[in-house]
């Protein structure tokens, strides 16, 4: 059978149940949104604490980090050569902030980085057009690191996103990418002004957070009475989900970062480690936002089904 | 003027003459559905009865997926229906996830029916529909702008639905909601619809 005509089927058997899954973010092509939207988020971070803590290398892995992210959501888009028209909506849409996020930030990104790498020959590090640069970079780094996070939770359609939890541990996970980032960087070799062990508590605070953060969006989701958020934490807890949760963002993104982190309290930590560690928490926070956006399950349209969250 | 639609579940027969009344007007593509039925049995044996609810875009007064939608694609025309521009839809599906009614249909699936290939019907009207954009219900707002009624409310048999202006009190729609009860499907999104339902 064609893959359409798949999907055709998949759909008739999905409108027909109460509970409808959504396919659109993260299935077949909606996977480049998740991609997007986590590559994205952690270029925001991964600027952020590269320009704290001075760190060249991190600020243009960022940048290329900006760039692949805007490239996968055009992948993800139904239509990507209108893309432009995403900018006439930002008095309302979140994507429309985020679009120009991630215009300010590319833009800025490289206008504050051509005199870091290419000194002397364009413009210097003290001109105008870097400080420009920088405060454009800074400003759409914040925007980034926000706007996912209101995209779901406006999201009025899907009940376990629609959670005010979400901007708060977005912003999370692009601090947490971050700092696994700059933690790569250093393992291969970039220079950083901070030490490891700054970096590493900064990972388990950060870490802590984004615990609590699930933790509490997933009791809330439990505890709403919405039949929809609860099938959610079902989807993603013992469902469809789970293999991803329990192995990618669990097993992967916390449990294996956390025993490499106590590694190196217990023992020096070597850069393969220290590589691994950034690695593994990366792709963990990939796994949780992945695993999250398939678990969304659609409000039910017969209302005695939907009492009030 | 703001065009509402009351549908009454009492004389709902889920004969679905409004879901194919609606595809042979638009000649939507398959996987998308402008005007649906929903069946369920409620009760216990003996006493089973089959329940049906009709639903379709609520034209919502707050709408989200207007809110959502970055590329102002989906708009409000100022007699309260709610449509969208295809020519400007970029196929993010932002609006998908923001319409708490599951009314919204991306169509990136078959273009026709049979595996064959398309009919000469289809060829005729389902080609008609750009692909990779968001489809939903307009109310049928040609039809309407030529003084006749909806296509589900126009072929509906038992006379279950009804079309006029919500902000006119004399006119039949908003005397039936007055009158009846009339009830909009998760008042509680605060997106006030313009679909109501009379209880069965």
């Amino acid at each position: 059978m064609n893959p359409s005509r798949a999907k055709y089927d998949q759909l008739i058997v999905d409108l027909r149940s109460e509970l409808r899954p959504q396919r659109q973010w993260g299935e077949g092509r909606g996977i480049f949104l998740v991609i997007g939207h986590f590559v994205v988020g952690v270029a925001a971070g991964t600027w952020l604490f590269s320009w704290l803590f001075g760190s060249q290398a991190g600020l243009a892995i960022a940048f290329m980090l900006a760039c692949l992210g805007g490239g996968a959501h055009l992948a993800f888009l139904g239509r990507p050569g209108r893309f432009w028209r995403m900018m006439a909506h930002v008095r309302t849409s979140w994507i429309s902030r985020g679009f120009f996020g991630l215009a300010f930030f590319i833009a800025g990104a490289f206008l504050y980085l051509v005199p870091l790498f290419l000194p002397g020959v364009l413009w210097s590090t003290d001109s105008i057009l870097a400080g420009i640069g920088c405060v454009l970079a800074f400003v759409g780094m914040l925007i980034l690191m926000v706007y996912m996070g209101f995209v779901y939770t406006s999201s009025k359609g899907i009940p376990f996103w629609n959670s005010p939890l979400h901007p708060a541990l977005y912003i999370a996970y692009a601090l947490r990418g971050g700092v696994a980032a700059l933690l790569l960087s250093v393992a291969l070799g970039a220079h950083s002004s901070a030490p490891v062990a700054q970096l590493l508590l900064l990972w388990i605070g950060i870490t802590a957070l984004v615990i609590v953060f699930i933790a509490l969006e997933v009791y809330g989701a439990l505890t709403s009475g919405n039949p929809a958020a609860q099938r959610s934490v079902h989807e993603l807890l013992a469902g469809r989900i789970a293999i991803y949760f329990y192995g990618g963002t669990l097993a992967l993104g916390v449990l294996l970062p956390a025993w490499l982190v106590w590694t190196r309290f217990s023992g020096p930590l070597s850069l393969g480690t220290m590589a691994a560690l950034g690695l593994a928490s990366v792709f963990g926070d990939f796994f949780m936002k992945y695993s999250t956006i398939r678990a969304g399950v659609h409000l039910p349209v017969w209302t005695r089904l939907a009492p009030q969250r | 003027m703001r065009w509402g639609m009351v549908i009454d579940l009492k004389r709902c027969i889920g004969c679905y003459g409004c879901q194919l009344s609606c595809k042979a007007e638009h000649g939507t593509p398959p996987g998308v559905f402008y005007a649906r039925v929903l069946k369920r049995e409620e009760g216990q044996y003996p006493t089973v009865r089959p329940v049906f609810l009709p639903v379709l875009c609520n034209h919502c007064e707050e709408a989200p997926c207007v809110d959502a939608c970055p590329t102002g694609a989906s708009f409000k025309w100022n007699d309260g229906i709610v449509d969208i521009d295809h020519d400007k839809c970029v196929g993010c599906r932002a609006c998908m996830m923001a319409c708490p009614y599951s009314n919204r249909y991306f169509n990136d699936g078959p273009q026709n029916y049979y595996e064959a290939g398309p009919t000469a019907y289809e060829q005729a009207r389902t080609t008609r529909h750009q692909n990779n954009v968001v489809m939903k219900c307009n109310f049928c707002r040609d039809r309407v702008r030529m003084g006749k009624q909806p296509a589900c409310v126009a072929n509906c048999p038992t006379v279950a639905r009804y079309f006029g202006d919500l902000e006119d009190p004399t006119s039949e729609v908003s005397r039936l909601i007055k009158e009846r009860g009339g009830f909009p499907l998760h008042p509680e999104a605060g997106t006030k619809p313009s679909v109501f339902y009379l209880p069965a």
